[in-house]
C-alpha cells in the first residue's frame, strides 16, 4: 500500500497538473484589471510617450530588455531581495520550537511589459496624440530552499502609484527639462 | 526488502519519463504537423500587420500575459503568464492572399505543449473581439 502511494505521489510530481479551463476566456474580473491597468494620455506623439515611459522604468531602476517601438512595446525586469519581517519571524519562531527549518522569500524579480497603443477615433483611424498605455507586471520569488512562486500583480495602488510617475515624466517631456 | 522498493521507484521513474530527447525536441506526439497548425491557426479578413499585431498584444495583455518581446518584421509576439503555473504563449502572423492575415499560436504549460484545441479557440474568440473581426477556421 505505501508502495502504491510512493508511486502516486512520485507520478503526480512528474507533471499531472493541468492547464486550468478558461485560462483564454475574457472574464469581466479580467475586464476590470485592464481599466486599473491602462491610462489615456493627451497631447503627446506615440514615441515621445514611449520615451518618457522607458524614464519612468528606469527612474524605478528597472533594466530594460526588449524593445519593438513600431508595435509601442517596451519589457524591462530588475531583481530585488524579498524579505519580508514577518515571514522571517515566523521562520524563526518554528525553529525555536523545533519545527524545523521554514523557508521564506530570498530574492524576487519583477518584470513589466509596458504598452502604448493609440486610441481609435471614430472613423477607426489611429489618433496621432491620444494614447493608450498598459503595464502588466509579474514577479518570481525564490525562497531560502531555492523554490519559486511566481504570481501577477494587481493591486491597484501599484498601478495608480506607476502612473502618476508617468504623467509627471509626460510632463518633463512636452517641457523638454 | 530496501531493493524491491527501489525497483519499484525506479519502475515508476521510468514510466513516467521514456521519452528520449528527440522526442522532446520534436515534440512527438498523437497529433501531425498538419493538425496542430489547423486549431491553432486562424485567418482574419485584414491586411493591417499593425492592427493585428497590436490587437495580439492587447488580448494578450487583456488575459494576464507579460509581453516578452514584439518583433514588427517578423509579425512574432512571445508573451508569458505566471500564476503558481507557468504558461508561455507565442503567436505569428503573416499574409494569407491578398486580402487576409494568417494568426498562429502555440503554447507552453509548465513543460508541456498546449495540445488541447479549447485554448486555442478560447484565445482565438477573444482575439476576434479585440479585432473585431470574424476568424476564419484552419490554414
Amino acid at each position: 500500500m505505501r508502495r502504491l502511494a510512493a508511486c502516486v505521489a512520485l507520478l503526480a510530481a512528474t507533471g499531472c497538473v493541468t492547464l486550468p479551463p478558461d485560462t483564454f476566456v475574457l472574464t469581466p474580473e479580467l475586464l476590470k484589471q485592464r481599466q486599473i491597468e491602462t491610462r489615456r494620455y493627451s497631447g503627446i506623439e506615440e514615441k515621445d510617450l514611449l520615451v518618457a515611459c522607458s524614464n519612468v522604468l528606469q527612474d524605478l531602476g528597472f533594466n530594460l530588455e526588449n524593445s519593438e517601438v513600431r508595435l509601442g512595446v517596451l519589457t524591462a525586469s530588475k531583481q530585488r531581495d524579498a524579505l519580508q519581517a514577518g515571514e522571517v519571524a515566523l521562520a524563526i519562531a518554528i525553529a525555536l520550537l523545533g519545527g524545523g527549518a521554514m523557508p521564506f522569500s530570498k530574492d524576487q524579480t519583477i518584470r513589466v511589459s509596458l504598452v502604448v497603443r493609440p486610441v481609435r477615433l471614430s472613423d477607426a483611424t489611429p489618433s496621432q496624440r491620444e494614447h493608450f498605455v498598459r503595464i502588466t507586471v509579474q514577479r518570481i520569488v525564490r525562497r531560502t530552499d531555492n523554490s519559486t512562486i511566481s504570481q501577477g500583480l494587481n493591486d491597484p495602488g501599484l498601478f495608480r502609484q506607476f502612473f502618476e510617475r508617468v504623467s509627471k515624466s509626460v510632463f518633463i517631456e512636452a517641457q523638454n527639462i | 526488502m530496501i531493493g524491491g522498493r527501489a525497483r519499484v521507484l525506479a519502475t515508476c521513474l521510468l514510466a513516467s519519463a521514456c521519452a528520449s530527447t528527440s522526442d522532446r525536441v520534436l515534440d512527438v506526439g498523437d497529433q501531425t504537423q498538419l493538425q496542430k497548425r489547423a486549431y491553432q491557426s486562424r485567418s482574419f479578413d485584414t491586411t493591417d500587420k499593425d492592427k493585428v499585431l497590436r490587437a495580439i498584444i492587447s488580448t494578450l495583455q487583456d488575459l494576464g500575459f507579460v509581453i516578452d518581446r514584439a518583433d514588427y518584421t517578423l509579425g512574432v509576439v512571445s508573451a508569458t503568464k505566471l500564476n503558481v503555473y507557468q504558461l508561455k504563449m507565442t503567436v505569428s502572423t503573416r499574409p494569407r492572399g491578398k486580402e487576409q492575415t494568417l494568426v498562429r499560436a502555440n503554447a507552453q504549460f509548465n513543460v508541456q505543449p498546449v495540445e488541447d484545441p479549447k485554448p486555442y479557440q478560447d484565445f482565438f474568440a477573444s482575439l476576434e473581439k479585440s479585432l473585431f473581426l470574424t476568424a476564419h477556421a484552419g490554414e
